[in-house]
């Protein structure tokens, strides 16, 4: 199954995406929590606290340096990206920032 | 990375960048049920509209539209006129929310029976798929 959360920034999607994942993991599905946002914080909300949310996003932007120095014939598969770049959460829930800080769109200019 | 990866087996919860830019990328085949979440305020249930043409248009699944923060019983009203013929679960606003978040911990953990995460609780058993 897979649950996707949107909504206007501010509405409150991270909070519920939160307890949402942490209420899956209680009732015994595997739940992979993805963070989005390019400011991520799902990790915050999940319970995993700002020092490992910060460390996950610093190892997501180290991927993101490595793509684009053109690093690796093949493309990770999904369990070594959760490996190297997935927490923990409580609840048996696995959390993932998945954001990547592109170019912005010049949506403004 | 929702429709290109194979999640068979696991549960995966998506929580999506502000507005509906990544749902407009997002196909068919990369989701099961949107969950819209929205203030009983015109900028809010505005981006919401748009995010559900977007989610019918694209043939989603099923949707939730999450009310959230209601402080009373209008804010529901306003939150399900918007939304006329969708499922809407309304969240109460709750000063144990903002607590969480001032504390930087999960609200789960420090207010487990907190009418707002309760509701939220409620909700998340509801998406849970029914035993067959």
């Amino acid at each position: 199954m897979r649950v996707a959360v949107t909504g206007k920034g501010g509405s409150g999607k991270t909070t519920t995406s939160a307890i949402v994942a942490r209420v899956f993991g209680r009732h015994g599905l595997a739940v992979v929590a993805l963070d989005c946002d390019t400011n991520p914080n799902l990790g915050i909300s999940l319970g995993v606290g700002s020092v490992e949310t910060e460390r996950l996003l610093a190892m997501r932007e180290t991927l993101d340096d490595e793509s684009d120095d053109g690093g690796g014939d093949h493309a990770p598969g999904w369990d070594d990206l959760l490996d190297r770049f997935g927490s923990d959460a409580p609840d048996g829930v696995r959390l993932a920032v998945v954001s990547r800080i592109e170019n912005p769109e010049p949506g403004c200019l | 990375m929702l429709g290109s990866v194979d999640f068979t087996g696991t549960t995966v919860l998506a929580d999506l960048e502000a507005g509906i830019g990544t749902l407009t990328r997002l196909h068919q085949a990369g989701v099961d049920a949107v969950l819209i979440v929205v203030e009983a305020t015109p900028k809010s249930i505005e981006v919401g509209t748009r995010a559900l043409g977007l989610v019918i248009e694209k043939g989603f699944g099923r949707v939730v539209v999450v009310a959230n923060r209601v402080r009373h019983e209008a804010d529901l009203a306003t939150v399900r006129a918007a939304f006329p013929g969708v499922e809407v679960v309304g969240i109460p606003d709750d000063p144990a929310i903002v607590e969480a978040d001032r504390e930087g911990v999960a609200p789960l953990d420090l207010s487990p029976d907190a009418p707002a995460v309760l509701a939220l609780v409620g909700l998340a058993e509801s998406l849970l798929p029914s035993p067959n």
